[in-house]
């Protein structure tokens, strides 16, 4: 096992990684939230399972829907295989193609997937497909500020906007983790993964209330192989944005250094780990709040713009 | 193996403010978001609570100042006002809520993105004016400074926009815990006894505006100041 890895096949191990691991990762949150409420819960293999029947099944598109329904869940896969690209996955060190794109690269990348579902959801003519869509698109134009303002804060704490930068500036010294900036920027990302994964401030993610959907909503008419990429998808991104959280912002360590097979296979390790770990945390907060109504959801978005600005402007004084 | 370099913290990146100073800011921006938080608690025990905490977080700002920099008469300061701020004038408000049975806080002239977004827009004015003047501290960066007069003017937003006699009484109140966290900034040096004459100045304003709330509260029989609008003689 000392074997050093190519390249390519460590950039290659970083979607895939992304991927084989997305549905565990979602197994171990639902898992660990039926054991706070009590119950026994599903296997933490059942999201794999899921998948398997559902790539089994036959797939059927509305009537009068275009070929843009059946794209888009490809597209957003597509999308969402892309991004392990850019970011620190497994490596501390930018691999070739991690320089093709930026934060920002990731962010268009992720919002071209949300955009492509959306699209996919308005063609099918079901009201809450597209109400679904449509609330989504509503209020990922108030969390996309958000998003804006913690990369300014980056951009400004390392002076380029690369996330391997960042997460290389974080590991540098103690006084990078303590700096009220980088507090502020990592809990105002926290609440918009909150809302990006569909959690429960702002909306159940196993429920089957269609008056509360965002997110869960614009999957429903898709069924077989492509409602699974859209599941698959999902999970993936909530496993890339987890990635992001600890990778860059609160625990870049742990991470391959070199090319050996071994350092590579305990990054692979230590990454299913932490996003464990934060979905644990996740899942107490789904477990010990209640879902907000739909037009508090702004009051919500509003308190991640507020961390996010604050974080700028301790930046700015000189003293962030 | 290509391991392309990292053009990161080499130039125009902003340093760290270190330990002590990042520890500083921290804590002063905590009671700055503390702030925004009683903007938009829904319940005035609630908001009572907040102001708890935000004393609480002022006095551990006057802790963590005392022991790095050795003023050990900050300690007596902290220890005062935790006593003062954080358990006596929430009880003492807290048991005239009880005594009314009014629980949910008026709901203000503005919803709470609104509220939220004016208070950041009025931060913004404070944090950047403050910055502008040359004033410097020994003891605390002057990020501290400017957020206390940010905590100041969000105070003042927050009994600006709302329409009950509680939230205006913990906006006055938090904004003495904005004066005080720029009294830390920039006169850690002070004589004790100025610092406790401060608190007994508090103590004074809780009187009367205790005595306001209940008189308020006896005449109108509620805590919301919407009949105040039309004065008479």
């Amino acid at each position: 096992m000392s074997g050093v890895l190519p390249v390519a096949a460590v950039a290659t191990l970083q979607p895939l990684t992304i991927l084989a691991a997305a549905p565990g990762v979602t197994g171990v949150i639902a898992k660990v939230e039926a054991r706070l409420q009590g119950r026994r819960g599903v296997r933490v293999l059942q999201p794999y399972y899921d998948l398997a029947k559902l790539f089994r099944k036959e797939a059927l598109a509305p009537q009068g829907a275009s070929r843009v329904f059946l794209l888009a869940p490809i597209i957003a896969m597509t999308c969402y295989m892309t991004i392990p690209l850019l970011i620190p996955v497994l490596t501390d060190y930018g691999l070739p193609l991690g320089y093709m794109g930026d934060i920002l690269g990731g962010g268009f990348l992720l919002s071209l997937a949300s955009f492509a579902i959306a699209v996919g959801a308005a063609e099918t003519g079901s009201p809450y497909a597209q109400l679904g869509s449509s609330r989504a698109k509503t209020f990922a134009a108030i969390t996309e500020p958000v998003i804006l303002f913690v990369v300014f804060a980056v951009a400004l704490v390392t002076a380029t906007d690369l996330p391997y930068a960042l997460a290389a500036t974080v590991r540098s010294s103690a006084d990078q983790m303590v700096r009220p900036a980088h507090l502020l920027a990592a809990a105002a990302l926290f609440l918009v993964i909150l809302y990006e994964t569909g959690r429960i401030p702002v909306e159940t993610h196993t429920g089957t209330n269609e008056f509360g959907m965002i997110e869960e909503a614009r999957g429903f008419e898709y069924s077989g192989p492509y409602f699974a990429l859209l599941r698959w998808g999902s999970t993936c991104k909530q496993l890339i944005l987890y990635t992001i959280f600890i990778n860059v912002f609160i625990a870049p360590w742990g991470l391959a250094s070199t090319g050996k097979a071994i350092d590579v296979i305990w990054a692979i390790v230590a990454l299913v780990l932490k996003a464990c770990g934060v979905g644990v945390v996740v899942a107490v907060i789904d477990d010990s709040f209640a879902k907000l109504r739909l037009f508090k959801i702004t009051e919500f978005t509003a308190a991640a713009f507020v961390l996010a600005v604050l974080g700028v402007f301790t930046l700015y004084l000189g003293g962030g | 193996m290509t391991i392309l370099p990292l053009a990161a913290a080499t130039n125009g990146a902003a340093p760290p403010p270190g330990v002590f100073a990042g520890a500083a800011t921290v804590i002063s921006v905590l009671v700055l978001l503390v702030e925004f938080g009683m903007l938009r608690a829904p319940l005035l025990r609630s908001q009572v609570r907040l102001y708890a905490l935000q004393s609480l977080l002022v006095a551990s700002l006057a802790v963590v100042v005392g022991a790095v920099l050795d003023l050990p008469e900050l300690f007596a300061l902290a220890a005062l006002s935790v006593l003062l701020k954080a358990v006596i004038v929430p009880r003492f408000v807290l048991r005239l809520l009880r005594d009314s049975e009014a629980e949910i806080a008026g709901s203000g002239a503005l919803g709470a993105a609104s509220t939220v977004l004016i208070a950041l827009g009025v931060a913004a004015f404070a944090v950047f004016s403050f910055n502008a003047l040359d004033i410097s501290s020994p003891v605390l960066p002057k990020t501290a400074l400017t957020i206390s007069a940010a905590v100041v003017l969000v105070s003042f937003v927050l009994m600006i926009v709302r329409g009950d006699v509680v939230s205006q009484t913990v906006g006055f109140f938090s904004l003495e815990n904005g004066v005080s966290l720029a009294s830390l900034v920039v006169a850690s040096g002070l004589p004790l006894i100025l610092e406790v004459a401060f608190l007994f100045d508090l103590l004074v304003a809780v009187m009367v505006f205790g005595i306001l709330m209940r008189v308020h509260h006896a005449r109108s029989g509620s805590l919301t100041t919407a009949q105040l609008t039309r004065l008479r003689g």
